[in-house]
């Protein structure tokens, strides 16, 4: 077994080939100029990482952490129950489970997105029931507002976190939540100090997993919320197409990285010690 | 058990997969044209017909817009012969050094293209592009929920059709929309009259529905949006689903745009390309063609060839009136940075 | 001995299986609508289902999007896996770093990631194609296959691994008896993740695609200008009876085989 740290070796060097080398041109990238073609040019500057400073630019970059930061809350709150449902069901339900849970994700995001596209608007199927059973008189709007944005993000990303928990809860030793029944702890104090902290792991991942993935998506922005509202990576991509200003897509691109690395740093860090504290205190 | 079960479900997966990839693959040593373009922007039949007759293979890969194809073929994408730019697309990559120029000796049907088509500001001389089709931005409307005469741009400000009104997801269309409502040229370089276009657009915004360019048909066909800035083709094929829309072409005037053949840098089959290019500009084998497509045919003698439903459709076939209107979206340099800005701070509501 | 879980779980779970099928259904009831609009019900028809299967790009994306999938899928599997293992016996200082640059695929934005990915071949020579796409896919796969199979080896001990080598195992015992039915069901999430992950990237596709190696969202991404087609809804529906035609039949076998095997194989 010692032997196996060596195993890293080839899995480090695709890294660094596919994924080291191209990170350093953009690196270097996002300290260039452009020119009115939109070339880059090899001249040393600061502007692309000035120009985030804008107001503009923070702001929304604010509102896609905000975003992000609700939609995983949203889908920790659904996808725990749920994966806590399949871990504990028999063999075969917790094999169905995870697969029902994915198979309709292997259909294509852009038709997943608009098969709501089809249920949410006007003369949709979600309008047409409730004006058939007489609920409403006039058709609502749903589509093309922060809800629908928010429910397009939550649905697109509950694989992500239902599948890290279901793998931590899994592996959990059952045998403590008996004992604990023995001692007489209520449902709910087994939960809350057996079962959570042993899910930390998941729940970490899946947040982070869920975090990242809308943070960089604006696809159902621009579907459900009608384009009507910016995400950073809008910019960024817009940077690298419309506008024609790789220095500054890549300037923002690598602020992008390192304050989403910062954040899951600092999520894990928070969340091991929360649950060192609980093992100790288990102890 | 379980276990088992799952790793079975992924060998199932791996089998199943494995086998459908040995459908696929098969290859021929046959000249191949490699055409990088549009959806569905050629008639399969008339495709067929040419890899019948020159003995050759096309293959077809899609891009969805200029600026994917643009930073596509800049950072070194190739392997394609055949490009489909649209107008400003032609200029910026002739200035990028990203096109070959065309050997027109090789296409002598270039004839047939309309006059008004050729030499075009984009491409003086069609040094490097010829056109493939040509547009407007206009406003198509639904006459359901749409009362008014519509004639101008101004309409669209109009608060009856507050959550009405779609716009296309393109700062320099919709930007240039406005300018042209104010009397300036669509690609204003002046930052005065920019900001004064975009403080008009910042009045509209609470009238808008949808930004959207992809699927603004779906949104006009099934009348969630009553009004908005449609392209002249996008309405033709509107229509057929939906018969209330109307299309105009406001009276201050509108932007004109096209696709186009090029040839990009490094080409390896530059030759087959125009052989391509000009056997679609034989006026039998293009009437076919747009026939099939719906889009406008540059094509001056391939009109004996249509229907005349096609001849008659004045969305497909705007009138030389309209046509006087219309201007094309020229190079702004560097103010692209100043309209992506102020898009930007329209979008997101921020200043 | 397993507690039954409490009734509102069961409901809750129903109703998010649910609210996950609902747009699933959608697709599938139009991909037999008898009318090229998304729109209103207009009477049942085969139609799509047969110009599908003459569709020559789409058939040819699907073939392409499939090979990928399953490729990188296995390879980003073998490799996340190994690098979640051996990370464990590497020193802190390494640790660190080694688990910053794991992490750097998954929040690297998708066209940072195709771009510079398209800088590198064609500076390297390499033409595009079907390779360009796997190796790509690989890179954003092994990711999501480590930060999973981390999580589970994040919780679980050393104690049965050092038990078995105590009595006497080959460190290639203790890994193929122990520590991989232990991992097994992070492998698989993780799996899971990336197959779901490769067979909906764009972005990253579209840049380091060549001619003949457009795949699925590729073209489906150049189709929403046209709308999309109801082809596309007909590929969808396929697409699921496949894959739960394909999940009976393995539960089929495996089930079969159960009875004359004693528990002796392990997940993969």
């Amino acid at each position: 077994m010692r032997k196996s740290k060596f195993l890293m070796i080839p899995v480090l060097l695709w890294m660094a080939l596919f994924l080291l080398i191209p990170m350093v041109i953009v690196v270097a990238m996002s300290f260039m100029q452009r020119d009115t073609l939109g070339n880059v040019v090899y001249h040393f500057t600061l502007d692309g990482y000035k120009t985030f400073f804008d107001p503009l630019y923070l702001g929304i970059y604010w509102d896609t952490l905000v975003l992000s930061v609700v939609t995983t809350v949203i889908c920790l709150l659904v996808s725990y129950p749920l994966a806590y449902y399949i871990a504990n069901a028999s063999p075969k339900i917790q094999t169905w489970g995870l697969v029902l849970i994915t198979i309709p994700f292997w259909i294509n995001f852009l038709i997943r997105t608009y098969a709501w596209v089809l249920l949410l608007r006007t003369q949709g199927v979600v309008n047409s029931l409730l004006l058939d059973f007489g609920w409403i008189q006039e058709p609502l709007q749903m589509l093309y507002t922060k809800g629908a944005v928010l429910l397009g993000m939550v649905y697109n990303f509950i694989p992500f976190m239902v599948l890290p928990i279901y793998v931590a809860l899994e592996q959990m030793d059952k045998r403590l939540l008996d004992a604990a029944s023995d001692l007489g702890a209520s449902r709910w104090k087994a939960f809350r100090h057996i079962t959570l902290p042993q899910s930390k792991s998941g729940i970490m991942t899946g947040c982070v997993l869920v975090f990242v993935s809308t943070s960089g998506m604006f696809v159902v922005t621009d579907m459900l919320g009608g384009a009507k509202s910016m995400m950073i990576s809008n910019i960024i991509q817009s940077q690298f197409l419309g506008a024609r200003n790789w220095p500054f897509g890549s300037a923002l691109s690598v602020i992008f990285v390192i304050t989403s690395l910062i954040l899951i740093l600092l999520f894990n860090r928070a969340m091991r010690s929360r649950a060192d504290r609980a093992k100790e205190g288990s102890a | 058990m379980k276990r088992k079960g799952i790793a079975g479900l992924l060998l199932a997966g791996a089998i199943a997969g494995l086998s459908l990839m040995s459908l696929g693959g098969c290859s021929s040593s046959k000249e191949t044209l490699h055409i990088y373009t549009w959806a569905d922007n050629f008639d399969e039949d008339v495709l067929n017909d040419f890899e019948n007759k020159y003995n050759v293979d096309i293959t077809i890969d899609n891009y969805a817009n200029n600026e994917d194809l643009l930073a596509k073929i800049k950072a070194g994408g190739g392997g394609y012969d055949l490009i489909q730019p649209s107008d400003y697309m032609v200029s910026t990559m002739i200035k990028s050094q990203l096109l070959e120029p065309l050997d027109m000796k090789n296409i002598p049907n270039f004839v047939n293209v309309q006059d008004s088509l050729k030499n075009p500001v984009y491409d003086p001389g069609n040094k490097y592009s010829i056109v493939y089709t040509s547009g407007v931005t206009g406003i198509a409307y639904n006459k359901k929920y749409v009362k008014d005469k519509i004639d101008s741009w101004d309409d669209l400000w109009n608060p009856a059709y507050k959550g009405k009104v779609l716009l296309l997801d393109d700062n320099r269309e919709v930007i240039g929309m406005a300018l042209k409502k104010q009397g300036h040229s669509n690609s204003s370089t002046n930052e005065g009259e920019i900001k004064s276009a975009v403080d008009d657009l910042k009045k509209l915004q609470p009238s808008v529905l949808a930004y959207d360019t992809d699927n603004i048909k779906q949104k006009m066909i099934q009348e969630e949006g009553w009004i908005g800035t449609v392209w002249s083709g996008d309405a033709a094929f509107i229509v057929k689903d939906n018969p209330d829309i109307e299309f105009v072409v406001p009276k201050e005037g509108a932007t004109i745009f096209s696709d186009n053949y090029a040839i990009p840098k490094g080409a390896k089959n530059k030759e087959l390309a125009e052989k391509f290019i000009n056997y679609m500009l034989d006026p039998q084998v293009s009437a076919k063609n747009y026939e099939a497509i719906g889009y406008s045919d540059p094509n001056a003698k391939a009109m004996q060839y249509h229907s005349e439903e096609y001849r008659n459709n004045h969305m497909i076939n705007l009138s030389e009136d309209e046509l006087k209107r219309t201007e094309w979206l020229g190079d702004v340099g560097s103010t692209l940075q100043v309209y992506d800005r102020y898009w930007t701070e329209l979008k997101s509501g921020r200043d | 001995m397993k507690k039954k879980s409490h009734p509102l779980l069961g409901i809750h779970s129903l109703l998010m299986m649910i609210f996950i099928y609902v747009p699933i259904l959608v697709i599938i009831v139009y991909s037999f609508n008898n009318t090229r609009l998304s729109g209103e019900w207009k009477g049942f028809t085969f139609e799509w289902y047969t110009s599908l299967l003459k569709d020559r790009h789409v058939m040819e994306a699907l073939t392409n999007t499939l090979t990928v999938a399953v490729i990188s899928t296995l390879a980003a599997t073998l490799l996340g896996t190994l690098a979640a293992l051996s990370l464990r016996n590497l020193n802190k200082r390494w640790k660190g770093g080694i688990n910053g640059l794991m992490y750097l695929p998954v929040v690297i934005p998708d066209i940072i990631m195709g771009l510079s990915l398209l800088v590198l071949f064609s500076q390297m020579h390499v033409p595009l194609g079907k390779t360009t796409v796997i190796i790509a896919h690989i890179t954003f796969s092994i990711s999501y296959v480590y930060v999973v199979v981390n999580a589970r080896l994040a919780g679980m001990g050393r104690q049965l691994e050092e038990a078995a080598s105590d009595l006497g195992a080959t460190s290639w015992q203790t890994f193929r008896h122990v520590t991989l039915p232990q991992i097994s069901p992070g492998i698989i999430a993780g799996a899971l993740i990336a197959f779901t992950m490769s067979l909906d990237d764009f972005m990253v596709s579209f840049f380091v695609s060549g001619p003949s190696s457009t795949t699925l969202p590729i073209y489906i991404y150049s189709q929403v200008k046209r709308g999309i087609s109801p082809e596309i809804n007909a590929l969808c529906t396929l697409l699921i009876l496949v894959s739960v035609t394909l999940i009976l039949l393995a539960q089929f076998f495996l089930n079969r085989g159960k009875g004359q095997k004693k528990h002796k194989t392990l997940p993969i």
